[in-house]
């Protein structure tokens, strides 16, 4: 799987390696780089990132145009069958964002449900003010939102109504600019601008993620193809270890893979 | 070839004497040099023509089985687009590209036939030195900035006009509306330009001021190049992606009301092409067949409307 452009030279060091990863957007925080300084650390390998999606990533890593597909979400049934193996590296949470603004600071499962199902319509009927609730929505091919929809929607269907904007930093701006507007963007990318509330009385923080507390978080995944080999293998455990793990995913928002191990989780 | 600007150049690289003997005469080297460049440009034209045949034959090859599944009637009747369901109804996406088109026609044609107006006929030399350029470059910003411009600027306005978030048909056609001036003013001020000056002369004479002359002569005597001015100003309105994804809301709803978030066929395409696989990719492809159906109309349209305006004159 991993990519050998040496040209039948044999000496150690001397051909580029590359290693292509590819998936998720959630991802990319810490792919890009930790790329970048794996690439450094190692000469002669490249890590070649980019972020089109999970679904895209696990096709791409089944049809073997990349080394590492990057996912937010788990297989579906009909991925199965690939035979791609999971490695998890980290958790996320997803964050009910709203403007700072907005005096509702805790809404349950049922209500953020029946709010981005487009039942519950103004913030009144959830204890807030009288004020018409605009729902941002993500893209279909966002992980994101296959993630909210598995978890928080269950059977319900979004309201078709709903904006849907392309990408997290155009949610965040958006809500942080609209006082009625509610979203939802991974934990790791909530800032000061927009509030995250607490869903079923848990606010979305580290400790609450990591002890299972806070009911909106998943896993964030690499698939290879196969056991991964070679470079792709060293790649994977450089992410998994503490140099990456207490650094680039913690800068990044999201939590270490690790951080349940050490709660004897 | 007997101008007397061509003579140094045919000359070149051969006899001077030759050169300077024989004007009307062809060198080899020109003759050469004619044959090279008329096949040249022979080459360029049938480039032009190849890629557009082989857009459409590839997009008509990778779209045509929509009439399989989802079937010619769920994909052209449908009221709902959503791939998570496997629903492909194109009604709600041809419903929300009709009233974007028609929000920035509305807003979009008087403009521009305004501009085209003052250009053509009321600014001076030096304002015309002004304007002209500054219309033009219009066409020449980046459809993202003014994507950018509009969900930045124009979607709180909006959002303040019509409530709700500023998404939807109404920022998308005042951006289309900027968009499609360049294109409608442009071709506009042709036409007006091509009335024949004794008519606009005659007008005068006979003691109407500016605006009768404009409004009852040559508005009527230009309509149907300004007609053609609009109808590409349309197609440009169409056939805009970007801008549009950046303020429509990009929701496969049917129009409900000016602030509402709506989106287009092309919105769509964009949308969803990242991941689409099977049926839905196909059901892409039928979108840009629509899409390209929609162009060849307009282009069919134009082309009509040219001949009945050359057989007119």
């Amino acid at each position: 799987m991993v990519t050998l452009t040496a040209s039948g030279c044999t000496s150690e060091g001397a051909g580029r390696t590359e290693v292509i990863v590819t998936g998720s957007t959630t991802l990319l925080p810490i792919t890009e780089v930790s790329g970048e300084m794996f690439s450094e650390e190692h000469e002669g390998t490249t890590v070649l990132v980019s972020g089109m999606g999970s679904s895209a990533g696990i096709e791409s890593v089944s049809t073997g145009s990349s080394d590492i597909g990057t996912s937010s979400r788990e297989l579906k049934e009909n991925e199965f069958e690939l035979g791609l193996v999971d490695t998890p590296v980290a958790y996320d949470a997803i964050a009910v964002i709203v403007h700072p603004d907005n005096p509702v600071r805790d809404l349950t499962t049922m209500e953020v449900r029946a709010i981005f199902a487009g039942v519950i319509t103004n913030w009144s009927q959830v204890g807030g003010p009288d004020l018409e609730i605009g729902i941002v929505n993500r893209d279909e091919a966002s992980g994101t939102r296959e993630a909210f929809l598995k978890i928080v929607m269950d059977d319900a269907q979004f309201d078709r109504g709903a904006v849907v904007l392309p990408g997290t930093g155009q949610v965040r701006s958006v809500i942080a600019d609209v006082k009625g507007a509610v979203g939802y963007i991974s934990l790791g990318f909530v800032t000061d601008d927009v509030r995250a509330v607490a869903i079923d009385g848990v606010v979305p923080t580290e400790e609450t993620v990591v002890s299972g507390d806070y009911p909106v978080q998943r896993v964030l995944h690499f698939f290879t193809d196969g056991e991964p080999e070679g470079v792709a293998r060293e790649y994977i455990d450089y992410v998994l270890s503490p140099a990456v793990q207490d650094t680039i995913v913690r800068e990044a928002g999201f939590i270490p893979i690790t951080a349940k191990e050490g709660l004897g989780g | 070839m007997a101008e007397p600007g061509q003579t140094p150049d045919a000359g070149r690289g051969t006899d001077p004497s030759a050169a300077a003997s024989g004007l009307k005469m062809m060198s080899r080297a020109t003759y050469l040099r004619e044959a090279l460049l008329k096949n040249l440009f022979l080459v360029c034209a049938v480039v032009a023509v190849a890629a557009v045949a082989l857009i459409f034959v590839f997009t008509m090859a990778r779209g045509w089985e929509v009439v399989k599944d989802p079937g010619l009637v769920a994909f052209l009747g449908g009221s709902e687009w959503s791939a998570t369901l496997g629903r492909f109804g194109i009604m709600p996406l041809v419903v929300g590209t009709l009233a974007i088109t028609i929000g920035s026609l509305v807003l979009g044609a008087p403009l521009a036939i305004g501009t085209a107006v003052f250009l053509s006929e009321i600014a001076s030399p030096r304002m015309r030195a002004v304007v002209r350029p500054a219309v033009e470059m219009l066409a020449g910003v980046p459809s993202v900035v003014y994507g950018f411009f509009g969900l930045v600027i124009l979607r709180p306005i909006v959002a303040e006009m019509t409530g709700g978030m500023g998404f939807g048909t109404l920022t998308a056609s005042i951006i289309l509306a900027v968009m499609i001036v360049p294109t409608i003013a442009t071709l506009t001020e042709d036409a007006l330009g091509s009335v024949p000056p004794g008519i606009r002369e005659a007008s005068y004479a006979m003691g109407a001021t500016t605006w009768q002359t404009i409004y009852k002569v040559l508005l009527p005597a230009a309509k149907i190049g300004i007609i053609d001015a609009t109808i590409l100003g349309m197609g440009r309105a169409i056939g805009e992606t970007m801008a549009v994804v950046m303020v429509a809301g990009n929701a496969p709803q049917f129009f409900k009301g000016l602030g509402a978030p709506i989106a287009t066929l092309t919105s769509q395409i964009v949308i969803d092409m990242s991941y689409a696989t099977g049926t839905h990719k196909t059901a892409l492809f039928g979108l840009a067949i629509i899409l390209f159906l929609i162009s060849m109309g307009l282009v069919a349209l134009v082309r009509a409307l040219s001949r009945l305006n050359a057989k007119k004159a």
